[in-house]
């Protein structure tokens, strides 16, 4: 290393030493930074002068008249460099080296429309997030990353998991599609965090609306779709480590992928590891109700979890078809705080502050694996897309056995077991049509297999098949005008197994005598569900100005525990009770977005109203069923509005201001809770941020200093059994270079990161541990460097 | 700076707009909507048991705690389930001292609901108990909950000791 750094700061110095030359010669070599080889046939090409490098990469120029030379040094596939050599320099050879680029075969299809373009021509609300949004803005999981953008959020589970929210909706009514396919797990548990690893994502498109027209049921209030990523361009290799350290929950992190394509096959992998301990908090006491948990050290005991994962991905391009399968896994442990397990506070004889990092009791692990297929052809004006993908969860989640009502201690740890395959099929043939009507025609196919166990009981077993056929046309008017209009129609069968109590309970008879009973808790049940959904949507391109307007139907099936279920969640304090009378969640949305953008500044707005006709909510009732509360499902009318609204600008070079702002108001309109709002509503809350470039110091190269500030409202609108929250504002810095020591190697992404600087004590309303009010997470420092090779 | 000054005021005319929208819906009180959960308390002189409380096997006692609500009581229940394996504790003030981890053979386990009837904001939970003479004597956790007619429900809990 050291002799390294000598040789860079020689090399400078020699620079320093200048003599004039009237005319020299420059000698040199184009290889790959990539795989050191020469590259034959590199354009050189400078003011009055060209060259191009021979088969052994060799290149040289004649004659230069100039104290100093400048030129670009280009060639396919590679990105071009731009070269200057002094006449004074003491180096008879240079070596120049180009890096490797890598280009989806999409962007090359679509030269005439850039993505921002088909983006902007889509009338759907939605925002795309590139790789280099994920890698600035990382946090801890993949949904607090994108918790930045507006009108998104997340329910946080501890440090490590999180689930996505869309202007407030979250669980089963938004759609996570990953390469095409619906991840399926167990979305409706209030503490299940989504399981994919958010390395190595380059694409993801967020559909701020109902889009139950493109990917049916679940699509209801949005959808978070990672897209597949680009096919790498023939005859290369690239790779990249990450590292990333925290101080908050003492967190490693390490992942590592490659991508490399021959002629026609290509493949990548990836790897990731994540081991955090328990994660700290502003505070060295929670009071919850009467109770008062003092922490050891601030740290939220037994909150400490573990993540590893890995993918592969091998693929096939050629002129008319493109096909890639992904094989994946993500497998993580995550324990839950130990003093309240729900919102039943517990106490143990286990050690949970002789370390930090250790996973004890309660705590759930998970694993998912998952195949996907990817496969377009191309024949005449027709596109043909075939998704095919197989999934399964297992999840488990583990506490302390204790006797709870009539139920005796259990002789294991095992709460509950879900184990749920998900086998889907999506085709659709996308076609042109008077050169004007981009047409959709596709089907998707989908079965469920959830299979339960362990001693606790929330949802029954069921088998679920799901058929979709929808059709759409995208009709350019004009260049600038664009109509979609598109209609889908969903049948489901749903068959749930029943389930009976493993102990007995007692029960009163008619005549004064108690029954000892095996309680049912589901029932064997055959339904079906059919819905309609439609989206109709103008885009109009004035200028810099784009306007959006989309009215959309969209739906989602009851899920079989909203149906079917009579299940004690002791840790709530409550009876989950089924209602075999549901019907097919609708809504109806309102869309607007509009977009004025010049090269100095933006501004957006996306407001939108929505009315569900029967909005699926837990209902809290006033009865009791063996001392716990009955929730019980119902359905209500609900109308909700709200909107972002961005500004941004680049007056100065240097710096760039953004500010967004994001707020939605609901009603429940009728039903128990009529005048209510819904439950894990997020507050009014604004995000301020500023970005500095600095000029390039020593070996940083685009050093920048990004510093936001979120100020939140408070939250008074409220549902039982949740509590009002306070209003809070977090500031976060973080400085983001590359650093380029050696300019033969691809420079390294650097970024120190800085969390809630003033360790304010602040409470997260859609934080799963709101409810016992944990505080959330103290200050963070963070580091995560980025090598490319 | 160089965008265009018309477009930007149809911008920020709907943005206003939308501002306003949300603001005149924000406003609606037609419903009076109930946002105060109900109230229970044994820390009265009458209430029963206070923590640590020592019960005999064979004597009656009236278990009873007060609860109110601001509009409208509903429901209430009581739970007594042993806590031989010390799996929680109490939200009183006083810490009591518990017993050795043991095994359950036959301990007492109370699980009843009630409704409360008339529109009532205050009311007197009064439930009379015979502690039988063959469950087993040892740490026991005594639950109370409340639930008002709109759904919030309040919660206590109280370590007491059934002895011989």
């Amino acid at each position: 290393m050291f002799y390294k750094i000598l040789s860079v700061w020689l090399f400078i110095s020699l620079y320093s030493i200048s003599y004039a030359q009237n005319s020299f010669q420059v000698k040199g070599v184009v290889v790959s930074a990539n795989t050191l080889d020469p590259i034959v046939g590199a354009n050189i090409i400078g003011e009055n002068l060209w060259s191009i490098s021979s088969t052994n990469g060799e290149f040289m120029i004649n004659n230069t008249n100039k104290e100093s030379c400048s030129f670009k040094v280009c060639c396919l596939g590679y990105a071009c460099k731009m070269v200057t050599v002094r006449a004074d320099e003491n180096k008879d050879f240079i070596k120049i080296y180009l890096k490797q680029t890598s280009t989806n075969l999409d962007e090359v299809q679509v030269l005439a429309k850039s993505k921002e373009r088909i983006q902007k021509e889509n009338p759907m609300v939605s925002q795309i997030v590139s790789k280099e949004f994920l890698e600035g803005n990382r946090e801890n999981s993949l949904m607090q990353t994108l918790s930045k953008i507006p009108g998104v959020s997340t329910i946080t589970i501890g440090s490590g998991q999180s689930k996505p929210v869309i202007r407030g909706l979250g669980f089963n009514r938004v759609a996570v599609v990953q390469n095409g396919i619906k991840h399926e797990a167990q979305q409706w548990g209030n503490d299940h965090g989504l399981e994919i690893d958010q390395y190595g994502i380059e694409h993801i498109q967020i559909i701020k609306g109902p889009a139950s027209l493109l990917y049916g049921s679940d699509a209801i209030a949005g959808v978070v779709n990672i897209q597949p990523n680009k096919i790498p361009l023939q005859n290369s290799f690239s790779g990249e480590v990450n590292l990333l350290g925290e101080s908050n929950n003492d967190l490693l992190g390490v992942s590592a992928g490659i991508t490399s394509r021959k002629d026609k096959w290509f493949y990548r992998g990836r790897i990731t590891y994540r081991d955090y301990g328990d994660y700290k908090v502003p505070t060295d006491k929670i009071k919850y109700e009467n109770y008062i948990f003092n922490l050891h050290n601030n740290n939220l005991r037994n909150t400490a979890g573990k993540e590893a994962d890995a993918s592969i991905g091998i693929g096939y391009v050629s002129n008319h078809i493109k096909s890639e399968t992904v094989f994946s896994n993500v497998n993580a442990k995550n324990g839950f705080f130990a003093n309240a397990h729900g919102l039943e506070v517990r106490t143990s004889t286990i050690d949970y502050d002789g370390s930090s990092r250790d996973i004890d009791l309660p705590f759930h692990k998970v694993n998912h694996f998952k195949i996907t297929n990817n496969t377009t052809i191309e024949k005449e004006n027709h596109t043909f897309y075939v998704d095919v993908g197989y999934q399964n969860n297992q999840r488990e989640e583990h506490s302390e056995p204790v006797p709870h009502g009539y139920m005796p201690k259990p002789s294991t740890t095992k709460e509950r077991l879900f184990d749920k395959s998900t086998y889907s099929l999506n085709v659709r043939d996308a076609f042109e049509f008077n050169n004007q009507h981009h047409m959709v025609l596709g089907a998707n196919l989908e079965h469920q297999d959830n299979h339960i166990g362990g001693w606790g009981f929330l949802i029954p077993a069921y088998h679920r098949f799901t058929a979709g056929v929808f059709g759409y046309d995208q009709f350019e008017m004009n260049s600038n005008l664009h109509l979609l209009a598109g209609f889908r129609y969903d049948y489901v069968w749903l068959n749930t197994n029943a389930y009976y109590d493993w102990f007995p309970s007692t029960v009163a008879n008619n005549n004064g005598s108690t029954s000892e009973v095996y309680l049912q808790r589901a029932q064997n049940k055959n339904l079906n569900f059919k819905s309609l959904s439609a989206s109709l949507g103008v885009s109009y391109l004035q200028n810099n100005t784009t306007y959006k307007i989309n009215i959309g139907r969209s739906f989602r099936m009851p899920l079989s525990n909203e149906l079917t279920s009579n299940g004690v969640n002791y840790h709530m304090y409550r009876y989950e009770k089924g209602n075999l009378n549901l019907d097919a969640e609708i809504s109806y949305q309102l869309d607007v977005a509009i977009d004025h953008t010049t090269k100095y500044f933006s501004v957006g707005v996306s407001p939108f109203v929505n009315i569900f006709q029967n909005y699926i909510y837990l209902n809290p009732t006033s009865n009791y069923f063996e001392t716990l509360q009955i929730y019980e499902f119902t359905q209500s009318k609900v109308f909700r509005i709200g909107g972002e609204f961005k500004a941004s600008t680049s007056i100065f070079k240097f710096l760039q201001l953004d500010a967004s702002v994001e707020y939605v108001y609901s009603r429940q309109t009728s039903g128990a809770k009529e005048g209510f709002t819904l439950p894990f509503a997020p507050p009014l809350s604004a995000l301020f941020s500023a970005n500095y470039q600095f000029k390039n110091v020593f070996f940083f190269k685009n050093p920048q200093i990004i510093a936001s500030y979120r100020i939140t409202a408070a939250q008074e609108e409220i549902v039982p059994p949740e509590e009002k929250t306070e209003g809070f504002q977090v500031l976060n810095m973080s400085f983001l270079s590359k650093v380029d020591v050696f300019q033969n190697n691809n420079p390294i992404d650097i970024r120190i990161k800085l969390n809630n600087i003033f360790n304010t004590k602040y409470f997260n309303h859609t934080s799963f541990y709101r409810l016992i009010d944990v505080p959330e997470a103290g200050r963070n420092l963070s580091l995560s460097l980025t090598m490319p090779f | 700076m160089r965008f265009n000054s018309y477009n930007m005021k149809s911008v920020l005319k709907y943005f206003l707009g939308f501002t306003l929208l949300i603001i005149s819906c924000t406003n609606d009180n037609s419903i009076d909507k109930d946002e105060e959960k109900p109230s229970i308390t044994v820390n009265y002189e009458q209430g029963f048991p206070q923590g640590c409380a020592q019960l005999s096997r064979g004597e009656t006692y009236s278990f009873k705690a007060k609860v109110t609500d601001n509009k409208e009581l509903a429901s209430y229940s009581l739970n007594i389930h042993h806590n031989f394996d010390h799996h929680t504790h109490d939200d009183q003030v006083t810490e009591c001292d518990l017993e050795e981890i043991k095994q359950a053979i036959n301990p007492l386990l109370i699980i009843e609901n009630y409704a409360i009837e008339g529109e009532l904001t205050s009311y007197e939970i009064n439930i009379p108990i015979t502690i039988p003479n063959d469950i087993d004597t040892g740490d026991y956790h005594c639950a109370y909950s409340v639930t008002d007619a709109t759904g919030w429900q309040s919660r206590t809990s109280i370590d007491i000791k059934i002895i011989e």
